[in-house]
């Protein structure tokens, strides 16, 4: 092949193995074998996760006409139905209210946890650590039911407050309420885990001095530790919020059929009633919603928060 | 660092601690009444009903096949995730933010959404092949925890290590299974550990794509808690527990990995 020695000189050098071989590698800086490396999976996910992912994308943006044929073009008519139509709007509206309340009052839980990992000494690190982490190896299924063991009828929480005298409980079971309290519980680990390695890495000695210049434990807390693990925060917010967001298994056994999320109705839309665009139109939301909330926490808080934290230096 | 913790806290954590350990520790106790409904206190004592379940063929078939789907997905996981993570951090490769971006992707994208998105893909392609949808669905969302784990760790390597080894005469190879392979170790089998129980777990993407001859547990699980109301459901979900007691100890006693080290 003439005008190969001009793109690479290499394959015309001498036949001298080593010295062909490290010529290639300067020429290639050594690329060629990281491509070769990262190429299967690179291939790997775009066949099957990108690219069905896309297509779900496209697919929100065509319709079906009453007979089921797909109509030609886009059209925006999925999401128009989304937001316009009450019983589909109250849920999106539901599903931003407990994945927002999930994050705000796993944060609340979470901080007390963090604190005792990062300044609790090792065994209490320790034990703390493992009991918030062991759940996450119990399948998500089962640790929905056994709120579902709690919350009902006749279950434990019923049981503690006839106990204590409350004539008539209040069952918790299919209401948004227990939908709540499972998913602060699943998701919990995912808040203390980033708040804790963010107060780990605070400086003790800023609180020490704070203390010792006569500072009480809150005002310490709420001006060193809340200011200083914001990032943390940000990180764990984002994450609750977009599991919470796209929860099946949990508000299905603890909500029943009374407080669905979109997830629900995703598969609604798609097993039950085989409305694919509706169903992808929904679920382009969910991934522009935990999108935007990845970006919003994850860059722009943390922004502001370098620029804070350089100021302050 | 003398940063004490106020006994307020402690109470605290303590109170919170206990609820955490709440929707573990009641089944277990209802698993164990000897009445046919679900009743807390659990009344009498029986461990019929975890005979019940151990001698249930459909339930020993979904724990089967969850471990096997789990170990085929892993093994696949590894196999494209530890090159991957090789050529990620021991390669200035332009475009790198970009393949990073693609291979965590599916840690971002609700999987749910992943779930169904591979379905259409499928339904597309006209295929039926169930198990094989099962280990590529579970493969996608496993990939991005092995590749971490496993580039987390060879980022540490040493490379003056290598240089030695290399220049004391060590063929390449030597220099791969000496080297490298003891410093990388931890975490493969970190992110191997990961990938079977994100697998093992699994109920958003299987929803989807399994069917009745590939049952996953979670799956099982979820149809057993809808159709049967005597304390068999809390005797599964026991053993589930139980299960995971018994992973943690495995994990953190044979592997010597600490379960803090797993979740960070």
């Amino acid at each position: 092949m003439p005008g190969l020695e001009a793109v690479n000189p290499a394959l015309t050098a001498a036949p001298d193995d080593t010295g062909m071989a490290r010529l290639w590698a300067a020429i290639t800086g050594g690329r060629l074998t990281g491509y070769l490396l990262v190429a299967p999976t690179v291939l790997f996910l775009a066949v099957w996760f990108l690219w069905p992912v896309l297509s779900m994308v496209t697919l929100s943006l065509t319709s079906r006409s009453v007979d089921g044929v797909m109509v030609e073009g886009f059209t925006l008519e999925n999401y128009v139905r989304l937001f316009s139509t009450d019983l589909y709007f109250r849920i999106l509206i539901r599903t931003i209210r407990i994945a927002v309340l999930t994050s705000l009052i796993g944060a609340l839980f979470a901080y007390p946890l963090a604190i005792a990992i990062a300044r609790g000494g090792p065994t209490m690190a320790r034990v703390v650590t493992i009991t918030i982490i062991a759940p996450l190896l119990v399948n998500v299924v089962v640790r929905s039911y056994g709120w579902q063991t709690i919350l009902n009828k006749t279950g434990a929480l019923a049981y503690l407050l006839k106990s204590v005298g409350v004539a008539s409980p209040p069952v918790l079971l299919y209401t948004e309420w227990a939908v709540l309290i499972a998913c602060v519980h699943v998701y919990l680990p995912f808040m203390v885990m980033p708040l804790a390695s963010a107060i780990g890495r605070i400086d003790g000695s800023v609180e020490e001095a704070a203390r010792v210049a006569g500072a009480s434990r809150l005002s310490c807390f709420l001006r060193i530790v809340l200011p200083l693990s914001l990032p943390g925060l940000a990180v764990g917010v984002s994450l609750v919020f977009s599991l919470s967001a796209a929860a099946y298994v949990t508000p299905q056994i603890l909500g029943g059929n009374f407080s669905p999320l979109l997830g629900t109705l995703i598969e609604q839309q798609i097993l039950t009633l085989n409305d694919w665009p509706f169903g992808a139109a929904i679920s382009t939301l969910l991934i522009a919603m935990v999108l935007i909330t990845n970006l919003v926490f994850l860059k722009i808080v943390n922004r502001r928060f370098a620029r804070w934290a350089g100021g302050a230096r | 660092m003398t940063a004490t913790v106020s006994p307020w806290l402690k109470a605290i954590v303590g109170v919170i601690l206990l609820i955490v350990v709440a929707p573990l520790v009641v089944p277990l106790l209802m698993s164990i009444s000897d009445t046919a409904y679900i009743v807390f206190p659990p009344r009498g004592f029986t461990l019929k009903w975890y005979g019940e379940v151990l001698a249930n063929p459909e339930a020993r078939g979904s724990f089967l096949f969850s471990l096997e789907l789990a170990a085929i997905v892993t093994a696949i996981s590894l196999a494209l995730g530890i090159p991957c993570a090789a050529g990620l951090t021991r390669y200035r490769l332009p475009g790198q933010d970009a393949i990073l971006g693609l291979i965590l992707s599916p840690l971002i994208v609700p999987l749910i959404v992943t779930g169904v998105a591979l379905l259409q893909l499928f339904s597309l392609l006209g295929s039926r092949a169930t198990f094989a949808q099962l280990i590529i669905g579970h493969t996608v969302i496993c990939l991005p925890y092995v590749i971490r784990s496993v580039s987390a760790s060879f980022v540490l390597v040493d490379r003056n290590l290598e240089d030695a080894a290399a220049i004391m005469g060590a063929p390449p190879h030597v220099v791969a299974t000496r080297v490298i392979w003891p410093q990388v170790r931890p975490g493969i089998l970190a992110g191997a550990i990961f990938s079977f129980i994100v697998s093992f777990d699994d109920y958003p993407i299987s929803m989807w794509l399994a069917d009745g001859d590939h049952f996953p547990v979670p799956l099982y699980l979820y149809t057993v808690i809808e159709r049967s109301f005597d304390p068999s459901i809390a005797a599964i979900s026991s053993l589930m527990i139980l299960f995971a007691l018994l992973l943690v100890l495995v994990i953190e006693k044979v592997f010597g990995i600490s379960l803090a080290r797993l979740a960070s």
